[in-house]
């Protein structure tokens, strides 16, 4: 082979191996649309090797990524604009969803002590979830009513309220952490119960006609096998709240 | 395929025929035969002759498109502005965010200082701004973009403003008035793209169309080009 062809050769092969490597993730975006969240999921589930560090929030060079990924001003950028139309906002939430409900199975490994490698992660997604089904679930009611001929019906009220259950059993399984609670760092603890008392409070707050028997039961069952003080205080807190707001409701009814 | 590594490999391929003979001189000059080296010399004049000429090309049509000119408007045909109006060409950057849609728009100030008056007007640029599509039908984009052109018109009146409340002032306070103007009008663009994100929140982007459109409507006095200073 001449020198010719030896060039020649060397040419075609750095075009055939230099693909266009685009960024990870596009760290320098002010917010994610939901590709971007769609993208950013996909390469931290598939992207990683089984044993290789994910990105979590005490890693300097990583914590942009986490605290990207976990930055409720991505969705409320856009769910909280009244200038978007209903039907837009309703896709762009069921969109960031489905990535989230992906994203739930990424940061939940164990250690051989079965301790949460990345509890702040992984509790902070839940919180990121939390606080976007909350507008996922008013939107889709809105568009519900919206869209029917009598919002008044029967039948179009069952469907309101069972979207409205469904919201609460979700909310109700974040406490299924607290059988879990050993298995968190003191700074997962603290986290922990910091969302019980942010988010079980935006909950109340926005729908305080929901039927929340199951949740107060739950409350009740957790409280008496919580071992952590700061996780007893928060479930303290919000049984009382939803005492006084079943009474709130009773004093109304009976008006 | 990378951008850069074409680049790199248009290079190398362009330059091959120079390293050939470069190769040819440096062997040939060994056996003492100047000719080649006389040769070589001659080929990497007008290689870099033409390789100059090809990226001023290049760099000058990325700047202004001078293959689809369209002098600047004044603010005066604003309404009349469309996206078939931008169009300028971009060979570098590809996209915004990694949104392939995107576009942006150059505005200049132009000023003319005379001795009992001032005219200043701003300038949008069509050769300079750019669309990925001149064809788009994206309303929010183009209202965006249009915004930039109001915003520049806008710090054109607050200059015109701020120049009639001088007394007898000299070319050289004149100018520090438009130059700081100008600096505010670049802070006020840059963060009129930061809160609305490039128009993605919407809320935002009215929030500023309201403000921008009521400034710019308390400031019609300031219309006209020239204004008379006070002496």
């Amino acid at each position: 082979m001449n020198k010719v062809q030896i060039f020649l050769c060397a040419l075609v092969c750095i075009t055939l191996t230099n693909c266009e490597t685009e960024e990870r993730f596009p760290l320098s975006k002010r917010y994610w649309d939901i590709k971007d969240y769609e993208a950013a999921v996909n390469e931290l589930k598939f992207g990683y090797d089984e044993d290789e560090k994910l990105p979590r929030f005490n890693d300097p060079e990583t914590r942009l990524i986490v605290t990207k990924l976990t930055d409720k001003q991505n969705f409320i950028v856009v769910l909280d604009d009244k200038e978007l139309g209903m039907s837009y906002k309703n896709e762009v939430a069921e969109g960031f969803f489905k990535s989230w409900r992906l994203l739930t199975s990424v940061y939940t490994q164990l250690d051989r002590k079965d301790m949460y490698i990345y509890d702040q992660e992984m509790l902070s997604v839940y919180h990121f979830g939390l606080a976007l089904q909350l507008r996922y679930f008013q939107l889709g009611n809105a568009q519900i009513k919206a869209n029917s001929d009598d919002p008044d019906s029967s039948s179009t009220k069952s469907t309101l309220n069972s979207n409205i259950n469904v919201l609460v059993n979700n909310y109700t399984n974040y406490l299924d952490f607290v059988n879990e609670e050993n298995q968190f760092s003191e700074k997962g603890q603290k986290l922990y119960a910091e969302g019980i008392s942010t988010y079980f409070t935006e909950l109340i707050t926005s729908y305080p006609n929901a039927s929340y028997g199951s949740l107060k039961r739950k409350v009740d069952l957790m409280l008496k096998k919580t071992k952590v003080a700061a996780i007893k205080s928060e479930l303290t807190s919000l049984s009382e709240l939803l005492i006084a707001t079943k009474k709130r409701q009773e004093a109304k009814e009976t008006e | 395929m990378n951008t850069r590594v074409l680049i790199i490999i248009a290079f190398l391929v362009y330059l091959s025929p120079l390293f050939y003979h470069s190769y040819l001189a440096f062997k040939e000059y060994k056996k003492d035969n100047k000719n080649p080296f006389r040769r070589l010399k001659k080929f990497l004049k007008y290689t870099f002759i033409i390789l100059f000429f090809m990226v001023g090309t290049l760099l000058t049509l990325n700047h202004t498109n001078y293959l689809n000119y369209e002098s600047p408007l004044t603010y005066d045909k604003f309404d009349k502005i469309t996206f078939e109006n931008f169009r300028g060409l971009e060979f570098f950057r590809k996209t915004l965010y990694g949104n392939k849609h995107f576009a942006y728009v150059v505005t200049t100030v132009e000023t003319d200082i005379e001795e009992d008056s001032v005219s200043v007007v701003s300038l949008f640029h069509p050769s300079r701004s750019y669309v990925y599509n001149t064809h788009s039908n994206s309303l929010e984009l183009l209202t965006h973009e249009k915004y930039h052109i109001k915003i520049t018109e806008l710090y054109v009146r607050k200059i015109k403003a701020k120049l009639v409340t001088l007394h007898n002032p000299s070319e050289e306070n004149i100018e520090d008035v438009i130059s700081q103007m100008l600096q505010a009008e670049n802070s006020y663009q840059q963060k009129y793209d930061y809160d609305t994100f490039h128009s993605y929140v919407l809320s935002e982007q009215k929030r500023y169309q309201k403000e921008v459109d009521s400034l710019l409507e308390s400031l019609t006095e300031f219309k006209e080009p020239k204004i008379k200073l006070n002496e």
